[in-house]
């Protein structure tokens, strides 16, 4: 099941990109959330609660919740449901509470 | 509803839980604590929560370090169900400029021969301690391993806690409207929810300290000035001192939970009781931060908030009795570090309404020093 609305954003599906999950190769359509193109694939954990390690899924999917804080181009806490697919993306499960460089 | 009480405190931060504590441990019956809105819900709960020795004067740094002492077995001693999360370590106080590596070094001296383990380190070592902090920026540091900080509302807690076991009564969301005094002597405490006959009061109501002293006739010369903070998303843990400087204006930790706690002074800010947030500080703060510890630039802020600081002539406490009013005690103008002082505030003030003989040096901070003009000269406050 693919995204294709959403209640507050808009996003152009754009051609199709190449990205990896966790080394994974996928593809999704240029310009739509990271968790969408994610959630086309059937990926439904984007990331784990702190101090029981639960698994997290798409939630608020407008940038507010932090239950879909992922890894991307090796910056930590990026919120995969506000953040536009590019071309070659690496996405990554973020763990902990994600580290600064 | 009228009742009457022995002692009542007035303000629910960590001084008064802290005096409360004090006050019922040494078997005082009948305290209450008067508090506006909830615990910590002032300067208490808004501030940056640090702990430092590091202090210019003989005086400051023996508080300081009382506190230091008695923060490390907060949790044990007020036998409290959680945790103050104090985190020690250290306050990397950096020197950006001639003026300050010179003042640091005679600090450092001092403090040396009071017990205190702090040194003078290169910008080198700085950033060994802190590795993502720019030390071209920097001229030197001041670094003590035990400063650190803590959880105020965890802390205030463990205070109130403590004090409610031993029999201490808090009114939470009760507001103080007047006090009675009679020949000179304290005689009650008017509320919203009815009157409390007392014969002591103890005026721990932080950037509200003016107000109450004006209810029994006292103008203290206090003022109220906002200072702005803000917290940022959680990260995992990176830095471990709090990160400071005088000249520079800023301080900044990273709490337990990960998150970073920072703040700055502005002298253009309100003189008066707002807490409102403003963009300008915002600004201001990155710019600062960024500075001095640039990976923080990729960190997403969660909100910024501002409390007061309540403000005397010489940036010191007011402690103990006021001599025109009999049963009138004074716990205010920190000026900034009122949370840090907490222990001693508690020690201190339950000692001056006991007549007890006073455990650590505080004579220096009676309200009289006002009138005879000897104020304290501590070259070490933001």
């Amino acid at each position: 099941m693919r995204i294709e609305s959403h209640p507050i954003l808009t996003f152009e599906k754009g051609k199709i990109v190449k990205f990896t999950y966790n080394g994974k190769e996928m593809e999704g359509y240029e310009g739509e959330p990271i968790a969408a193109a994610l959630h086309a694939q059937g990926i439904k954990v984007l990331g784990y609660t702190h101090h029981r390690n639960r698994p997290r899924g798409f939630y608020c999917a407008i940038g507010n919740c932090s239950s879909c804080l992922m890894v991307v181009n090796g910056k930590p806490n990026v919120r995969t449901c506000v953040e536009k697919l590019t071309e070659g993306a690496v996405v990554e499960t973020q763990k902990g509470r994600g580290e600064l460089k | 509803m009228n009742k009457s009480a022995s002692v009542v405190i007035i303000g629910g931060g960590i001084s008064g839980c802290a005096i409360a504590y004090n006050l019922a441990k040494k078997g005082v019956k009948d305290v209450i604590i008067i508090e506006k809105e909830y615990l910590s819900s002032g300067a208490t709960g808004r501030c940056g929560a640090g702990i430092r020795m590091q202090w210019g004067t003989e005086m400051n740094c023996r508080l300081a370090k009382y506190s230091v002492e008695f923060f490390e077995t907060a949790n044990e001693v007020l036998e409290y169900a959680g945790d103050v999360e104090f985190k020690q370590g250290g306050y990397l106080i950096i020197a950006a400029t001639e003026k300050e590596v010179a003042q640091f070094q005679k600090n450092i001296k001092l403090q040396n021969s009071l017990g205190i383990p702090s040194r003078y380190i290169t910008p080198q070592e700085a950033k060994e301690i802190v590795p993502h902090m720019d030390e071209t920026q920097i001229l030197g540091a001041a670094f003590n391993p035990k400063d650190g900080h803590l959880n105020p509302f965890h802390t205030t807690q463990a205070y109130a806690d403590a004090a409610v076991r031993l029999g201490v009564e808090i009114m939470k969301y009760t507001e103080v409207t007047g006090i009675k005094v009679e020949n000179g002597k304290i005689a009650g405490v008017q509320t919203d929810k009815g009157y409390i006959s007392t014969p002591v009061v103890v005026n721990a109501a932080g950037g509200h300290a003016q107000i109450i002293s004006e209810m029994v006739g006292v103008k203290l010369p206090l003022y109220s000035e906002r200072h702005q903070i803000l917290v940022t998303e959680a990260v995992e843990p990176m830095q471990g001192p709090m990160f400071m400087s005088f000249s520079q204006n800023i301080y900044c930790q990273q709490t337990p939970h990960g998150s970073f706690i920072m703040g700055r002074g502005d002298p253009t800010e309100p003189r008066d009781l707002r807490v409102t947030s403003s963009w300008e500080f915002l600004e201001e703060m990155a710019k600062t931060c960024i500075r001095f510890l640039p990976p923080l630039k990729d960190i997403r802020m969660v909100r910024q908030w501002a409390g007061l600081y309540n403000m005397s002539p010489d940036a010191q406490p007011i402690y103990g009795p006021v001599k025109d009013v009999e049963g009138f005690f004074l716990a205010c103008g920190y000026s900034g570090h009122g949370f840090m002082f907490g222990p001693v505030t508690g020690v201190v003030v339950s000692e001056s309404i006991l007549g007890e003989e006073h455990t650590i040096p505080v004579d220096a901070l009676s309200y009289d020093r006002f009138e005879k003009g000897e104020l304290i000269l501590e070259p070490s406050v933001v």
